[in-house]
C-alpha cells in the first residue's frame, strides 16, 4: 500500500512536459491518405440522389465510400446487450441530424480530400425537424424515428424507464404542501482539445492497426469489427492516449469509416475532424427535461415524489436508454425518499446524438435534485442544510432501484460543507452521523423502506 | 527558404503560404505543437518565434525566412528538464497534455520576460489558451513557481490548494 495517500508523479507527466507523449495524430505512417466525410446539411431530409462518380474520377482520390460498401450498416452501440440498432453507419435513405455522415473519401491530402467531397452530387427533399422533446409528444409531431418519437426497448418493450416505489397516493394524500420544479439544463460539447483522430493502417497480415483515440477501446474494437463483419483478431487497437475525450470519446466516432477506406483503397488512411466537425457534429451531453413534485411535511420530510424526465437522445439511442436508466436510479440523490413514481423517456429529436460526459446520466438529476431541495427548504422556510441532512441517505435506507446503503456519505458530507463556509448548524445536526435511523431522525413514514445492510 | 527550428537550420520545400504548424507538424515531423482548432483559438499549436509566443497554425511560413523556432522539443529533453517543464510536472500541471506544449512556452515567454508569481499577470499572459480538462489551478501554481525559482522533486507532487489532509475528512 506504499502507493495509497502518496502523492506519485503521473506515469506521463515527463512525456507530457517535454513533446514525447504520441498522440493519434502524431503517428506516421508512410504514404496515408487524409479521409474527408460528405455530411448533412439539413436536420431532417429524405436522400433523393447521391452519385459519388464524380468524386471518385478525381485525381488523387483513391477510395469513396457509401452505406453500400458496409458490410453491417446499422449496428447500435448497445446491440451487444441485445438492444436492437437503429443507426446507420452511413446515411441511406434519410439523414436525421445536420453534420450525420453519408459518404466518405480518401484522398492524397486534405484539400484533395475535400474538393472530392464537393464533388459528389446529392440532392434532398427536407423534412420538418423535431428539436424540442417537449413536442415529441404532440399529435401532430413530425414523425423522425423507425420506432417513433421515443424508444420503445426498455425491459418487457417498455417505453419508458419506470421506477414504483413506496405508496406513492398515499404519500401525496398525507403532504403538508407539494413543491413543484422544472429543470432543463442543456446540451454540452465536450470540446476536447483533439479532436476525433483515427489513422488506420492495413497491414501485411491482413489485419488492420487502428490507433484510435477512443476512451472505450475493446468496446469499439466490437463495434468496429460487427460493422465490418470481421472477427475480432483481424483488428489491433492502439489506444491509452487521449487528448481529453470526457464522455465525447466514447461512442465509436471515425475508427469504423476510415476501416472501411483502408479496406477499399489498400492504403493508410487518417481521418482527423475539424475544430467545426467537433462542434457541428460529434456527440454532445444531451438537455435534458426533469420535472419534479415532490410531497413534502412543514417541518421538511420529503414524503414522496414524482418525477418526469424526457432525455434528448438526438436522432439515434447510442447508449441514451442506459444514461436514463442510471439518471432514473439517481433520482432522489444523496436522499431517502420511500414513495416513487419516475418516468423518464428517451426522446428522438433532429439534433445530433447524445452521449456521456463526466457522469452520464446523474450529473443532470443531481443538478436538479439539489436545486429542488433548495426550492423545498425555500418554500417551507427551514434551512436549507437541515432539510437535506434530515432526509440525508443513512445505513440500511433503500436507494430507489433498492440498492441497500452500506456506508452513505450524504451526512459527513453536507456537515464538511457547512464547515468549510462557516454555516451554524444546530447541536443535533451537528451530532448526527450515518448510522442507523433512530429516534427523531426515523419517522414512521420510513421505517418500511429500512433494510438490514448486513444481509447484502 | 530557411528557418531554424530548436537551433537545427531546415530547409523548408513547402509553399510560403502554408502555415508554420503544417511545416512543423507534417513537413519536419516536430510533433510537439499540437492542431487544435487551427483557427487561432486554443493555444495549442503556440511555439516561440524569435522568442514571442505565436499561434503556428496562422502565421504562413513565408514570413518566417530565417526565423528562430521554439517548440516545446526545444525547451528541454526528459534527461533535461527545463524548470517550466519541471515545475508542471511537479505540480501535476498537465492532465491529458494536449494543451500541454502551448502552455509551456506561453509560460516560458512570460519568464524570459522577467514574469513574477503574481497570479493575476501569470492569468493575463496564459489568457489565449485552453485546457478543457480544467487543469488552470495547477498551470497557474506551476508557473508561479517556476518563476519564483522553486527547485522541484519530481518523485513526488506538490500538494495542492484543495488537497485533502489525511485524517481532514473521513
Amino acid at each position: 500500500m506504499k502507493a495509497v495517500g502518496a502523492r506519485i508523479p503521473r506515469y506521463d507527466g515527463v512525456a507530457h512536459v517535454t513533446g514525447r507523449t504520441v498522440y493519434v495524430d502524431d503517428v506516421r505512417i508512410q504514404g496515408t491518405l487524409w479521409a474527408k466525410a460528405l455530411r448533412s446539411p439539413h436536420h431532417h431530409a429524405g436522400i433523393t440522389k447521391l452519385d459519388t462518380r464524380p468524386a471518385s474520377e478525381l485525381k488523387g482520390v483513391h477510395a469513396v465510400i457509401t452505406h453500400e460498401d458496409v458490410p453491417l450498416n446499422v449496428y447500435g452501440h448497445l446491440s451487444a446487450l441485445g438492444i436492437p440498432a437503429d443507426e446507420p453507419l452511413l446515411a441511406e435513405d434519410a439523414v436525421r441530424y445536420k453534420g450525420q455522415p453519408i459518404a466518405l473519401v480518401a484522398a492524397d491530402d486534405e484539400e484533395t480530400a475535400a474538393r472530392a467531397v464537393d464533388a459528389i452530387e446529392i440532392e434532398f427533399e427536407e423534412r420538418p425537424a423535431l428539436l424540442d422533446v417537449r413536442k415529441a409528444f404532440d399529435p401532430d409531431a413530425p414523425r423522425i424515428h423507425q420506432w417513433g418519437n421515443w424508444y420503445t426497448h426498455f425491459e418487457d418493450e417498455m417505453d419508458r424507464r419506470q421506477i414504483r416505489k413506496g405508496d406513492i397516493d398515499a404519500a401525496f394524500a398525507q403532504a403538508d404542501t407539494i413543491v413543484q420544479g422544472v429543470y432543463r439544463p442543456a446540451a454540452i460539447e465536450h470540446a476536447p482539445l483533439e479532436t476525433q483522430v483515427c489513422q488506420v493502417v492495413p497491414e501485411a497480415n491482413g489485419r488492420l492497426t487502428i490507433y484510435s483515440c477512443t476512451q472505450a477501446l475493446y468496446f469499439s474494437m466490437g463495434v468496429v469489427a460487427a460493422h465490418l463483419g470481421v472477427p475480432l483478431n483481424k483488428l489491433k487497437f492502439v489506444g491509452g492516449t487521449t487528448g481529453g475525450g470526457f464522455g465525447g470519446k466514447v461512442d465509436t466516432a471515425t475508427e469504423t469509416m476510415t476501416s472501411l477506406l483502408v479496406l477499399k483503397s489498400g492504403k493508410p488512411v487518417k481521418w482527423r475532424w475539424t475544430r467545426e466537425e467537433e462542434f457541428l457534429c460529434s456527440s454532445t451531453r444531451a438537455p435534458w427535461h426533469m420535472e419534479i413534485a415532490d410531497a413534502v411535511t412543514k417541518d421538511g420530510w420529503i414524503l414522496g415524489r414524482r418525477m418526469l424526465t424526457l432525455h434528448d437522445s438526438g436522432a439515434y439511442a447510442r447508449f441514451s436508454p442506459y444514461g436514463l436508466t442510471k439518471h432514473s436510479f439517481h433520482h432522489t440523490g444523496a436522499y431517502t425518499i420511500p414513495n416513487l413514481a419516475f418516468d423518464g423517456y428517451v426522446v428522438f429529436t433532429n439534433r445530433v446524438p447524445t452521449t456521456a460526459m463526466r457522469g452520464f446520466g446523474v450529473t443532470s438529476v443531481s443538478f436538479a435534485v439539489e436545486t429542488h431541495m433548495n426550492r423545498v427548504a425555500e418554500v417551507l422556510g427551514i434551512d436549507p442544510f437541515e432539510a437535506r441532512l434530515k432526509n440525508a441517505n443513512r445505513i440500511g435506507d433503500t436507494s430507489p432501484n433498492g440498492v441497500v446503503y452500506t456506508d452513505p456519505s450524504t451526512v459527513p458530507t453536507i456537515q464538511a460543507i457547512a464547515t468549510a463556509i462557516g454555516h451554524e448548524l444546530k447541536s443535533d445536526y451537528r451530532a448526527m452521523t450515518n448510522e442507523p435511523r433512530n429516534g427523531e431522525w426515523l419517522p414512521e413514514h420510513l421505517v418500511a423502506q429500512i433494510a438490514n445492510p448486513e444481509e447484502h | 527558404m530557411k528557418i531554424v527550428v530548436n537551433g537545427a537550420v531546415r530547409e523548408i520545400g513547402s509553399s510560403p503560404t502554408t502555415s508554420l504548424l503544417f511545416v512543423l507538424r507534417e513537413e519536419l515531423g516536430v510533433t510537439g505543437p499540437k492542431a487544435g482548432c487551427q483557427q487561432g483559438g486554443c493555444g495549442a499549436c503556440t511555439v516561440l518565434v524569435d522568442g514571442s509566443p505565436r499561434r503556428s497554425c496562422l502565421l504562413p511560413v513565408g514570413y518566417l525566412d530565417g526565423a528562430e523556432i521554439t517548440t516545446v522539443e526545444g525547451l528541454g529533453t526528459p534527461m533535461s528538464l527545463a524548470p517550466v517543464q519541471q515545475a508542471f510536472v511537479h505540480h501535476y500541471a498537465a492532465q491529458c497534455g494536449f494543451c500541454t506544449s502551448g502552455f509551456l512556452l506561453a509560460a516560458q515567454a512570460y519568464l524570459d520576460r522577467g514574469g513574477t508569481d503574481d497570479r493575476e499577470a501569470i492569468i493575463e499572459a496564459l489568457g489565449g489558451h485552453v485546457c478543457r480538462c480544467t487543469g488552470y489551478v495547477k498551470i497557474i501554481e506551476a508557473v508561479a513557481a517556476a518563476a519564483r525559482g522553486d527547485t522541484f522533486d519530481l518523485t513526488t507532487t506538490a500538494p495542492g490548494k484543495y488537497t485533502t489532509v489525511a485524517g481532514g475528512a473521513r
